[in-house]
């Protein structure tokens, strides 16, 4: 067939020397970016960005490409060690990858991601390859209120999240949602809760609460007990445990939910890797065999989300390719590339450019390869971390948590939050409110904010069409479903024993 | 070794630390400028114009000043975010904003805490293009004149996706809202989401900068119906410009370098001289030609600030007779 005769040839172009350099750089530099917290995947792609204008347009774009999938890989290794996310997108890993770490299985936890990684990594640039141009054409389905539509479903993995109670996780989402408000508005311009107070209008930047109540907040709990936690001891669990092909099989409804959210995710231009990892995370505890075990540290809470966001790449890079249109900021980035060197993606880049779309595909081939043997060597070494006494490792979570801080917006500020965001951290964790769901509002805030505001001026105010589009219709139903079974439940667990209480 | 010596040697080199200290303080009253990087602020996202234009003029300057020019993005509130930042920090010549039309347009139809000239004074109008209104290559709409009538016909009706509200492309929509061509001005921020927008039949036309889309254009997906101009662009000559159809309104895109007011002012000049030297180099002029811009669209900051009134004197005048 004409396309496997193509990616052949594509193959070959990418093992000519200046190519191969490209890729290897890129899978480096995009690993360091995404375990450095703060030091956003857009960023890093946006500073990689002024290296590529000598390379040729070929390498330039290998060289980004390869960042944006190795940099949905990377932050997982702090998120499962050290419990500070390197990504937004790592946020869900925590929650079962941390956990698994922490009951003494941190290389079997890191082997699932370079698994799911892997695994993602190949589907989505084959599918990607084959279906290019319908996936393209889904993309232009969605508008407004789909994307929103999509956000409430993400914000619906809040359920997933409480821990033991579901009306505190529910305080704390919409603490965090508070929180995102804080600013100006995006679509009126006007000042919220910002008492005068210039800084304030800035915003609260979601990373500064993510880096604060996650990486400073456990430290201080630590710090509270003492940093008594012996260190595990050093033993065989020091070698890397990729899981087994039968452990893997087991897994194949959550490999394949995932992976189908994760693509789907990709295309939609305002969705993204950060939402197809929550999503995931989300769907798996309403539907997945081990839904009650999600969250003890279990395989399918750290596969589900990871394979979700890997898997969103290709379908990022499909609208970039045939329709030139950028759905996130590192895709943005990457069309810049191509418009530097005089190539203009979209319809016509297949008839035009062939070797150059076909070495950018087999690329991305060769990248995931390389990403996960990179990734595979990575983990004995860091998993020595862990065997370190507690003291020295929280000395360095907050050294990390506050370089990650500074590094987003350069401001002295989010320092400051960062600060104060670690000791609401604490108290969290100290009432046993769980932090997640705050992590989440901040994170989905916006976004829903600013597609619920675009929905109303298009829609006239007719807060109906959320439920009269077949897309947007579908996924609210669907995140009803989500919240009401949960909280119905919860009720009746709690309510209708006290009634009946009350009548004896 | 004896101790004697030992005690000697710390002492030294405490002294010579200290000394070296003191040898810095006194530099730094008389600094040299530049000495540290300077920051230019993008209050837009990454890979927009806005962006690519801070980062080509960084990576040109960089070779003139010897010093590196990091780019900040801060995008939010068509601008407002990126104005904090920029007016917040210190007036020492280390940070410089970009700052677009959009932005400028909300001293009219916003309430902003700064103004142009007093808050802050223009280095360099960088970059000027024209706007237009641009529907997918297959619409129904074969001319603006079918647009136009279709408008009319039902008020309100047509969507035009927009940058955001407030904004020129929002000012200019409701300008031709007082000639009868009533649309809706839907907001997306995201470029992504505003271009599938029009592609996927979601709305019904586009308000943009032809260089935005300039892949989209080339490559047949979009096509423009009414350019707000003066005069017809070379490039798309069979395309009708406002001017000729009888709208007053050219309120074109521009991109401008700024900085706070109260910088000292052989500061401001070395940097506006670096500029002004950037922008006359032919990697700049390339970029003008790829961006569709006028190829003349340099202002020094004397012609620069008379720019900027001129534009708000006419936003002014064209927000007070649509009635705000």
């Amino acid at each position: 067939m004409d396309i496997f005769s193509q990616l052949a040839a594509g193959f070959a172009n990418v093992f000519v020397p200046a190519n191969l350099l490209a890729l290897a750089i890129g899978t480096v530099a995009g690993m360091l970016v995404a375990v450095l917290p703060g030091l956003t995947l857009v960023m890093g792609v946006v500073l990689a960005l002024p290296f590529t204008y000598t390379l040729g347009v070929t390498p330039a774009v290998i060289l980004l490409t390869a960042m944006y999938i190795t940099g949905t890989y990377g932050g997982a290794f702090t998120a499962i060690l050290f419990k500070v996310p390197g990504e937004p997108l790592d946020v869900p890993l925590l929650w079962d990858g941390w956990r698994m770490a922490q009951n003494g299985r941190p290389a079997e936890a890191l082997g699932w991601t370079l698994f799911a990684a892997f695994f993602a990594g190949i589907l989505t640039v084959s599918a990607m390859v084959l279906m290019a141009v319908p996936f393209a054409k889904f993309a232009l389905k969605f508008d407004a209120p789909d994307y929103f539509a999509i956000i409430v479903f993400g914000l619906t993995s809040v359920v997933a999240l409480g821990g033991a109670s579901l009306t505190n996780a529910f305080i704390s989402m919409f603490i965090g949602l508070f929180i995102a408000t804080i600013g100006v508005d995006e679509t009126f311009g006007a000042e919220r809760f910002v008492f005068g107070v210039p800084l304030l209008a800035d915003g609260v930047e979601y990373l500064t609460v993510m880096v604060g109540a996650y990486g400073l907040g456990e430290v201080l709990v630590r710090f509270e007990q003492g940093f008594k936690t012996a260190p595990m001891s050093m033993g065989a669990k020091v070698q890397t445990k990729l899981p087994k092909l039968v452990d893997a099989m087991r897994m194949r409804a959550t490999i394949a939910r995932s992976s189908l959210i994760g693509l789907l995710c990709g295309i939609v231009p305002g969705a993204g890797a950060t939402i197809a990892s929550f999503v995931s995370y989300g769907v798996e505890r309403q539907y997945g065999e081990h839904k009650g075990k999600l969250g003890s540290g279990i395989p399918e809470g750290i596969v589900a989300p990871q394979i979700a966001s890997t898997a969103s790449v290709g379908g990022h890079m499909v609208p970039l390719l045939v329709l030139g249109i950028p759905g996130s900021g590192a895709t943005a980035v990457i069309l810049g590339a191509f418009l530097l060197h005089g190539v203009q993606p979209g319809p016509q880049i297949f008839q035009t450019q062939p070797l150059m779309v076909y070495t950018l595909f087999a690329s991305m081939f060769v990248a995931v390869f390389a990403m996960c043997l990179l990734g595979y060597f990575a983990i004995k070494p860091l998993v020595r971390v862990l065997y370190f006494p507690e003291a020295i490792t929280s000395a360095y979570v907050v050294m990390l948590c506050f370089i990650g801080a500074f590094a987003a917006r350069n401001n002295l500020t989010d320092l400051w939050m960062v600060g104060l965001f670690g000791v609401i951290g604490y108290l969290f964790e100290r009432f046993k409110f769980p932090i997640a769901p705050m992590i989440l509002g901040c994170i989905l805030g916006p976004t829903a904010e600013r597609t619920f505001q675009t929905t109303m001026i298009s829609f006239q105010n007719d807060w109906t069409i959320f439920f009269q589009r077949p897309v947007s219709g579908t996924v609210m139903l669907l995140a009803a479903i989500a919240l009401g079974v949960p909280v119905i439940k919860a009720w009746r667990e709690t309510y209708i024993p006290a009634i009946r209480r009350g009548r004896k | 070794m004896k101790p004697v010596s030992k005690f000697i040697k710390l002492f030294g080199a405490g002294a010579l630390a200290l000394g070296g200290l003191f040898a810095s303080g006194a530099i730094q009253a008389q600094e040299k400028y530049p000495s540290r990087p300077i920051e230019i602020i993008v209050p837009w996202g990454p890979g927009g114009g806005a962006d690519q234009l801070a980062r080509k003029v960084g990576k040109i300057m960089e070779d003139s000043m010897k010093v590196s020019f990091p780019v900040v993005n801060a995008p939010g509130a068509t601008g407002s975010t990126g104005m904090t930042k920029l007016l917040v920090g210190q007036p020492d010549g280390h940070a410089i904003s970009v700052f677009i039309a959009d932005t400028h347009a909300l001293q009219v139809t916003g309430n902003t805490k700064w103004k142009s000239g007093t808050d802050f004074k223009p280095l360099a109008i960088m970059l000027q293009q024209p706007s237009a209104i641009f529907v997918p290559n297959d619409s129904r709409f074969k001319t603006w004149a079918d647009f136009e009538k279709e408008a009319k016909a039902n008020p309100g009706k047509l969507k035009v996706a927009v940058l955001g509200l407030g904004s020129i492309d929002d000012v200019t929509l409701r300008y031709l809202g007082t000639k009868g061509i009533k649309t809706n001005a839907v907001p997306f921020s995201n470029p992504g989401e505003r271009y599938v927008s029009i592609l996927g039949g979601h709305a019904d036309a586009l308000y943009e900068q032809a260089g935005d889309v300039r892949q989209m254009l080339d490559n047949k997906q979009m096509r423009p119906l009414l350019i707000f101009a003066n005069e017809r662009v070379p490039e798309f000559k069979d395309i009708p410009v406002s001017k000729e159809l009888g709208y007053n309104v050219t309120l074109p895109q521009f991109r401008s370098l700024i900085i706070k007011a109260g910088t000292p002012p052989e500061r401001v000049k070395l940097l506006a001289d670096a500029i002004a030297k950037a922008a006359a180099s032919p990697e700049y002029k390339s970029f003008l030609k790829d961006s569709y811009a006028d190829p003349n669209s340099y202002l020094g900051p004397a012609e620069a600030e008379k720019f900027l009134q001129h534009e708000l004197d006419a936003m002014s005048a064209l927000v007070t007779s649509l009635g705000k």
